[in-house]
This record gives structure tokens, C-alpha cells and sequence, in this order.
């Protein structure tokens, strides 16, 4: 039951507040802030104590029912998700604050319904739902229309092969009440194409270079406290499914579309590196690093090494949690200075040094410094990737590392060092919400880098993927 | 020759003769009833004549079927699932003639709607060619009546239309059943599914003639063009009316058709081009669907790619495949009324108000209507949480299920399309309006409200609740 409150509780909140009038952005930020902090303690509750609910939804033409609960992978995402909205809620300083956090808040039940959702169907139908709250916001606060519809379109092809998909694999197995359970596994002349489906969904939301060319723009538009959700959490969506769902029920497919991943994986990390050298946007020099990081774990779900897919889940978790904190300071800076053109800013550090130590912290973690919870993840799955010989992939991923150095580096001091800019506007340091906004993440940061142990204990289902492919290839 | 009809034969169309019988009265009450208040008077008995003929039909589903008036009228769970569809979209199309405009409140309007009603429940129980030619004739008469009464130049334009191209494609139908008729000597469906007739090309023909009538009624691409121009020039009312019942039950006959009068070995062979052309729509209906500007103009499109999405459920020719069908149908007559409904809520001129400039900025004006309307575009573009989202689910599953997968393909590129159309809707009602006036004037009108309101709650808990009826096959004795 706590788990059905835990994706109702914010949709609904979330509704209530689009239908209200008036404009009261401190009522609406305090709102906000209760029900993400809300949820978060009730994430904390169902990561202790576990919770579950089901309710038959279909029996005829497969099996499906409304059912929610936490696997041992899923449950980090929630938590990030609850922590990640909380912080961005608390960071919005935008035109319509009643709007803006009521999206913030749809989008977290959403996604908080896409990662507990046990059943195919009911993953498949917040897929699509929380597409919806970003495509909003970047119409109503985005510069440009046309990224919206790109971000949109492009996402919902994805998830429409998805749907496909899952209405496939539900005439095939008979059920899709199925995310977390063992022993499911689709053989059949269909199934190298659901396997397709899925992936060419979850590839695009990740997103995998050639699919990622809706994110930059879409990271570059849309309003600071959304995009670090978005970059944060629901581009985890699509390597979640991957684990979840690709690597759980149709392992062979994935093992033989490997090779193909490999490629694909280190393209996205070369090329986002590269491009993420020489971007004057400072958002989009995150944008691009974010998908150079996502390509990594790519290729560490592809490795089936059981070493790498720990070191999968602590790298989802802190690149969540520096992309949001990095996102986040420079919010902050493009609503203090009105603009984010690394071209035009500098010399800020002088006099802001809170922003100054924030944007230091979230550099610091995005490059990978040990002690901080990037680092952990890197070299545990670095570790598995070469453990199951994959040498070069291994020395071909150590390349975009060294350049995260160089790009985040260049990113702090555009920005910070520098002789000051005169023309720049002169604004307050960072207030003390602001600096509470951040407290979260930076905090879980340091806690995972020193003591990544917690992450590491998860589902036994994926260990028993992990062991040698199991009986039965496509017939 | 004596024809003697027993008492089942008379109760079988006992809801047919309620609707029609309470027809009679809503003209006399038309006539008698004074001046302001008739309007309410003639709605009223009309609600209390179709719940009664709902009621009476509806019993019928639990029965057996049986074959009434020789073959012609046959009654079971197919024909009470289809006539019940029917009956509540007619309800819903005359609680809408409530907050019409002047121009549209024609004393009879409500009598013809009845009349219509009653044609198309005729075609959802049609057993014979014969009764389904007239079932057809007299849901169309009453519509082109309809159609040209409001005094608008676009009305009669509508109706003109209507009535010239809707003749076409009952020349077409009436020539195929001569042709049926020549093959197999009858006009009874039953004596069509007759291993002999299989190498008849009169057969052949016949049906192909007959389809092409089915396929230009449910608006199919290339028989489609009348349906924007006719939807968009009739009253609201009957617009609600046509794109759901009109649909319906030419969709029973189909049903009928296919599963159940057609010898073995024919079907596949004959039907492909109706699953082709039923692709195309799905693909062309969405893409017309982008350019309009005119909501009534974009339910035509909207409605010419959904017929494609309920043939790709029955193209398999399953039991299940015929279940989703009717789900799906059920689920498109409430999201068309419901979006109707709301669209009659925001204007009582039938020409200004459907319009989608009117829509511009309704987020501000009115949030609920605005996300009632939203609400009901998402089903049309099968969102979730909408009964649209799981109809579509369903009849994916089973084009898979049945190898006709290439369809789900078109059906899932048709809605990629249509969501750009969809969203550019719902995306003008939040943004703030320009300049410019915007007509917005009823005040209250509570039958559209409760319409809307119903529809919404109906199409929600379809989603959690999917039930298909299961005693639906269709038979033909």
C-alpha cells in the first residue's frame, strides 16, 4: 500500500496544484518540498521495511496487474529520485512557481511509478506519462518549441516500440507481471525483435550515440531544477529497463548483440567527451559528458560481469547525483549572471565563493576524484570490464576519464577563475535555501564515495542473469 | 404463402420499437408542449424512451440467440453489445441538444436522432442483406435531414454532400447484394457461407462491391473525403452522433460480414485489400489530422485512423480479436462524446465554437474544462491512463497473436503521427492567449456537464476495469 501512496501522492499533489489559481511561489516551493520530502521518507520506508500492492488489471490476452513494490536495483533510483526532486524543488526560482513545481512534482510520481512498477504494461504506461511534465516545461519555459517536439517525438517513438514490445512479450509469455521475477525467458521467432523494441527504446531515453542527438538541445532548454531530474533520474530509465528488463528475461539477445552495444557505448564515450571539450554552453558541456558517463555504463551492463554491474549501479547513482548537483549550480549561475555562455563568463569566484566551493564540489565529482562517490563507481567497473578481458575497451574507455579532467576543469574555470568581467551583473552569493538545496546531494556524495558497501548488495536475479547464458536460444 | 411472426419475434426488436414509438412522441410533444420549454420536454422523453428501450434490450444478452422474422433480425450478445453502443451514444448526442445554439434547436431534430438510432440498431442485429439495406437507409435519411437543418450555408453544404456520396456507397452496397444475392439465391447471410459458392466470381464481386459500400460508410481512406467536410458542417449534436453510431453500426455489419457469412477460404484472400486500405488510413487519417484547424474537422481525421485501428482487431477473425474491437469501439464512443461535450460547453454558436483558436489559452480561462479536454485527446491519442492506451494494447496483442503484426506496425507509426496533431491541441490551451477575441460565453450548462463528466469517469475506469463482453460471437442463424 505505501508503495501505491508513493506514486499517487505527488501525481495527484501535482494535479491539484495545475488546477489552482493564483500565484504564491513560496507556498507553492514549501508544498513542493513537503510532499518530495514526503516521499523520500517514504522511500526510506519501503527500502527498511519493504512494501508491496497488486491489483489484477488484465487476464485476457496475458496477465497484468497494477503491481508496485522495490526491487534491490530499483529502490536506489527511488531514493535518488525522492532526494534529487526534494533538491530541485527547493532550488526552483522560476517565473509560474505554482506550475513549475507542480511539473516537478508530476514527474516525480511518474518516474517513481516507471521504477517500482512490477508489471510490464504498468512500466510501459508511466513511460509514456513521464514524458509528459518535461514536454510541458520546455514548452511553457523553454526557448525554443522545436526542442520540445524533438525531446518528445523522438521519446515517444521509443516508447512506442516499447509498447509494442510489451504487448509481444505478453501474447508470448502469457504475462507481463514479471519485473524482479526469476526463471522468465522468451524464446521464439519473435523475440530477437522485442528484445529490439525495447532496446531502441531504452537506447534513445539513455541516450547511445547516433540516438542522443534530442539531448543536448533538450538539457541545454529546459529550466535547471528540471534538468537535473531529468539527467539525474530519467535518463536512468532507459539503463534501468536494460538491467531489468533486457538483461533479466532476454540475456541471449543482449549477449549477442554485444559486440554491437560495445561500439555503440564507446562511440557515445569518445565522441561526448570530445564534443564536451569544446562546447561554450556550460549546460551542454554536462549534457555531453553526461552521455559520454552513460555510455560507460553501457558497456558495463553489456559486460555481464557481475563486479561491473556493482559498479553499474554506485556509477547510476552518483552520476545522478553530481549531474543533478552540477545542473544545479549552473541554474544558479544563469539566473545570477542571465547567461550560461562560457565565452562570456568568468571571474565569479572572486566574488562568490559559496558558488564558487558548490560548482567546485559538483566538478569535482563529475571528473571522477577519489573519495567521491564517481571515482568508486569508474574503477569498480573498469575492474569487471577488464576482468572479463576486455583490455582495449577498457583502455579506450580510460581516454574519455582523462578527458572528464580536462572538460570539467575547463568548465569550473570558465566560469570562476579568471580575471571579473565588468559588464557582468553583480548578485548576492548563494542564499542559505540554495545552499540547502545542494546539502543533499554533495552529502550522499561523500557517503558513497567513502563507503560504497551499501550499493553493492542487490537482487539475486540479476546475479543468476550474470552466471553462464541460459538454455535456449531463438528457434 | 403465409409468413406468420411469433411473440420472439416481435420482442426481438421490442428496443427498436421503443426508440421508435418514442420518436412519435417527442414530435407530438414538440408540437403540444409550450413554446420555451420544449426543447427540455422533447430531450426529456427522449432520455426516458432510450434508458427503457436500454433496459429492455439489454436482457437480451443474457438469453440465447436466436434468429427472429426468418433469419432477418438476429438476436444475441453481439447485437445487444453493438445496439447498446448505440443507444448510448444517442443519449449522449441529445443531452448535447441541450446547450445547442438557436440556429440548431429545429423542433424534430430529436425525433430524427431517434429514427437514425433506430436504423442503426436495425444494421447491428441485420441477418439479411435486406435488413441491412434498410437498417443503412434509414440511419442515413434521418441524417441528412439532420445535417441540413440548421440554417448555415456550411450545414447545407453538409448535408448535400452527405447525401450525394452516401447515396454512391449505397449503390455500391445495394449492387453487391444483387450480386450476392445472384450468387447464392438468397438474401439471407446464412445461405452465403456454402463451400460451393467459393468459385463463384458473382460471390466474389459481390462482396468486393459490398465492402467498397462498407468501406466508403466507415469513412475508410480513399472513400473518406465527405467526413471532415460533413462533420465540420453539421450541429454538434449530430456530429457526435454520426462519428460514433454511424460508425458502430456499420462496424456490426462488417463484423457480421467477415465473421460469420463469408464461406471458409474466402476471407483471407478477399479481406487483404480491406486490411490495406484500412493501413492506409491509420497512416493518412493522422496525417490529415495535422493540418486542421477545426476540432469537429480534426475528430473526422481522428475517427478515420481509429476505424483502421479497430479492423486491425479484427483482422485476425479471432473471438478475441472481436472482444477488443468492441472494447475499443466502446472506449471511442466516450472520449468522442466526452470531447464533444466539452466542446459544447465553451460556445453555444455551432459555427464559432469548434474552432481551435477558441481553444487558445483555455488552461487560464477554465482549467477543468481544459483538462477534461486534455483528458480526452490523450485517449484519442491513446495515452495512459485512458481506456485508449489499453485498447491499443489489446489490439496490438492480438495482431501479434494473430500474424497480423505488420498492422500493430502501421497502428504504431499512425499514433506516432497523430501525437504531434494531439499535443498541438493540447498544447495551445495552456499557452496564454494573444490578442484577439475569444468566444466563451455559456454560462452553465449542466447536461453537457454531466456528459462530459460521465464520459471521463467511464473512459478512466474502463482502464482499471477492462471488461469485454464474452458471449459476442456474431452468427447469422
Amino acid at each position: 500500500m505505501l508503495v501505491l501512496l508513493l506514486v499517487l501522492v505527488p501525481i495527484i499533489a501535482g494535479l491539484v496544484m495545475l488546477m489552482l489559481r493564483g500565484e504564491n511561489p513560496i507556498a507553492a516551493k514549501a508544498t513542493g518540498a513537503i510532499v518530495s520530502a514526503g516521499t523520500f521518507v517514504g522511500a526510506l520506508l519501503v527500502w527498511t521495511g519493504g512494501s508491496e500492492f497488486s491489483f489484477r488489471w488484465l487476464s485476457r490476452p496475458f496477465e497484468s496487474a497494477f503491481h508496485f513494490g522495490a526491487t534491490g536495483i530499483s529502490i536506489w533510483l527511488v531514493l535518488l529520485l525522492t532526494v534529487c526532486t526534494f533538491c530541485a524543488v527547493l532550488a526552483t526560482n522560476m517565473p509560474r512557481t505554482r506550475e513549475f513545481v507542480a511539473q516537478l512534482l508530476l514527474l516525480e510520481g511518474t518516474m517513481l511509478g516507471l521504477f517500482l512498477a512490477r508489471d510490464l504494461l504498468v512500466f510501459a504506461l508511466f513511460w509514456d506519462l513521464m514524458l509528459l511534465p518535461v514536454f510541458f516545461v520546455l514548452m511553457g519555459w523553454g526557448q525554443h518549441h522545436a526542442t520540445a517536439w524533438r525531446y518528445f517525438l523522438y521519446n515517444f517513438a521509443g516508447g512506442l516500440t516499447l509498447l509494442l514490445a510489451t504487448a509481444a512479450f505478453g501474447v508470448l509469455f502469457g504475462s507481463t507481471d514479471v519485473i524482479g521475477r526469476e526463471g522468465v525467458h522468451v524464446i521464439g521467432s519473435w523475440a530477437p525483435w522485442i528484445f529490439a523494441g525495447f532496446a531502441f527504446a531504452f537506447f534513445v531515453k539513455t541516450p547511445v550515440w547516433p540516438l542522443h542527438t534530442w539531448m543536448p538541445l533538450t538539457y541545454a532548454d529546459t529550466p535547471a531544477p528540471m534538468v537535473a531530474v531529468v539527467s539525474a533520474v530519467q535518463s536512468k530509465a532507459g539503463l534501468y529497463g536494460l538491467i531489468v528488463i533486457g538483461m533479466a528475461f532476454m540475456p541471449d539477445y543482449l549477449r549477442a548483440a554485444t559486440t554491437l552495444f560495445i561500439v555503440l557505448g564507446v562511440i557515445s564515450l569518445l565522441y561526448g567527451a570530445f564534443t564536451a571539450l569544446v562546447q561554450t554552453d556550460a549546460k551542454r558541456v554536462v549534457a555531453y559528458s553526461s552521455l559520454s558517463h552513460l555510455g560507460l555504463i553501457v558497456i558495463a551492463i553489456v559486460s555481464f560481469n557481475p563486479i561491473a554491474l556493482q559498479g553499474a549501479v554506485i556509477y547510476i547513482v552518483a552520476h545522478g547525483l553530481f549531474s543533478a548537483a552540477l545542473f544545479l549550480v549552473l541554474g544558479y549561475v544563469e539566473s545570477r549572471e542571465e547567461t550560461r555562455s562560457l565565452t562570456r563568463l568568468g571571474g565569479l569566484g572572486a566574488k562568490n565563493p559559496r558558488l564558487a566551493g558548490a560548482l567546485c564540489i559538483a566538478t569535482l565529482a563529475a571528473l571522477g576524484l577519489p573519495g567521491l562517490a564517481g571515482f568508486v563507481g569508474e574503477i569498480i567497473i573498469l575492474t569487471g570490464v577488464f576482468q572479463v578481458g576486455w583490455t582495449w575497451v577498457v583502455i579506450l574507455a580510460l581516454i574519455p576519464i582523462v578527458l572528464a579532467s580536462a572538460y570539467m576543469i575547463r568548465l569550473y574555470q570558465g566560469i570562476m577563475n579568471g580575471p571579473e568581467i565588468a559588464d557582468l551583473p553583480v548578485r548576492a552569493d548563494l542564499s542559505w535555501i540554495e545552499g540547502i538545496a545542494l546539502a543533499p546531494l554533495v552529502l550522499a556524495l561523500v557517503l558513497i564515495g567513502v563507503n560504497p558497501h551499501a550499493l553493492t548488495t542487490f537482487d539475486p536475479t540479476l546475479y543468476s542473469v550474470a552466471a553462464p547464458a541460459a538454455q535456449g536460444t531463438g528457434r | 404463402m403465409t409468413i406468420s411472426f411469433t411473440s420472439a419475434d416481435w420482442a426481438s426488436v421490442a428496443p427498436l420499437t421503443i426508440v421508435a414509438v418514442t420518436a412519435l412522441v417527442v414530435l407530438l410533444a414538440d408540437l403540444l408542449a409550450p413554446k420555451n420549454a420544449n426543447r427540455y420536454v422533447a430531450i426529456g422523453i427522449a432520455l426516458v424512451g432510450l434508458v427503457v428501450a436500454a433496459a429492455v434490450c439489454g436482457r437480451a444478452y443474457f438469453g440465447h440467440d436466436y434468429a427472429a422474422f426468418g433469419g432477418a433480425f438476429i438476436v444475441g450478445g453481439f447485437s445487444v453489445v453493438f445496439e447498446e453502443i448505440i443507444l448510448i451514444c444517442a443519449f449522449g448526442s441529445i443531452l448535447l441538444y441541450g446547450t445547442t445554439g438557436e440556429k440548431d434547436r429545429i423542433p424534430g431534430a430529436v425525433a430524427l436522432l431517434l429514427w437514425s438510432t433506430c436504423g442503426a440498431m436495425l444494421m447491428a442485429g441485420a441477418g439479411s442483406l435486406m435488413t441491412i439495406f434498410l437498417g443503412l437507409e434509414l440511419l442515413s435519411l434521418a441524417l441528412y435531414c439532420l445535417c441540413g437543418l440548421a440554417d448555415r450555408r456550411t450545414a447545407r453544404e453538409a448535408a448535400l454532400k452527405y447525401l450525394i456520396l452516401s447515396s454512391t456507397a449505397s449503390g455500391f452496397l445495394l449492387f453487391g447484394m444483387a450480386l450476392l444475392f445472384g450468387a447464392s439465391g438468397s438474401v439471407a447471410l446464412a445461405d452465403l457461407v456454402s463451400p460451393a459458392l467459393v468459385s463463384n466470381p458473382l460471390l466474389w464481386l459481390g462482396a468486393g462491391m459490398f465492402l467498397i459500400g462498407i468501406a466508403f460508410k466507415l469513412s475508410l481512406v480513399p472513400f473518406h473525403t465527405w467526413s471532415p467536410d460533413v462533420y465540420e458542417g453539421a450541429p454538434l449534436p449530430v456530429t457526435a452522433f454520426m462519428s460514433v453510431a454511424t460508425k458502430a453500426a456499420t462496424l456490426a455489419v462488417f463484423a457480421r460480414f467477415i465473421y460469420a457469412a463469408l464461406p471458409p477460404g474466402v476471407d483471407r484472400r478477399l479481406l487483404l485489400p480491406v486490411w490495406i486500405i484500412a493501413a492506409i488510413s491509420m497512416i493518412a487519417g493522422n496525417v490529415g489530422m495535422l493540418a486542421q484547424r477545426d476540432l469537429k474537422r480534426l475528430i473526422a481525421y481522428s475517427g478515420i485512423a481509429q476505424v483502421g485501428y479497430i479492423l486491425t482487431a479484427l483482422a485476425g477473425g479471432t473471438p478475441l480479436g472481436l472482444r477488443y474491437a468492441i472494447y475499443y469501439i466502446a472506449a471511442y464512443t466516450f472520449m468522442n462524446l466526452g470531447a464533444f461535450a466539452v466542446a459544447s460547453l465553451l460556445s453555444d454558436d455551432a459555427e464559432q465554437g469548434s474552432t481551435l483558436a477558441n481553444y487558445r489559452g483555455l488552461g487560464h480561462r477554465r482549467p477543468i474544462v481544459a483538462a477534461l479536454m486534455t483528458f480526452f485527446l490523450l485517449a484519442m491519442a491513446g495515452l495512459p491512463p485512458t481506456a485508449g492506451f489499453l485498447g491499443k494494447i489489446l489490439i496490438l496483442s492480438t495482431s501479434v497473436d494473430t500474424g497480423y503484426a505488420w498492422l500493430g506496425v502501421v497502428l504504431i507509426v499512425g499514433t506516432a503521427i497523430s501525437l504531434y496533431a494531439y499535443a498541438k491541441v493540447i498544447f495551445a490551451m495552456y499557452t496564454p492567449e494573444g490578442h484577439g477575441h475569444t468566444h466563451d460565453v455559456r454560462p452553465f450548462a449542466p447536461l453537457a456537464w454531466i456528459s462530459a463528466v460521465a464520459c471521463f469517469v467511464l473512459v478512466l475506469l474502463m482502464t482499471f476495469y477492462p471488461l469485454t463482453p464474452s458471449n459476442v460471437l456474431p452468427l447469422v442463424r
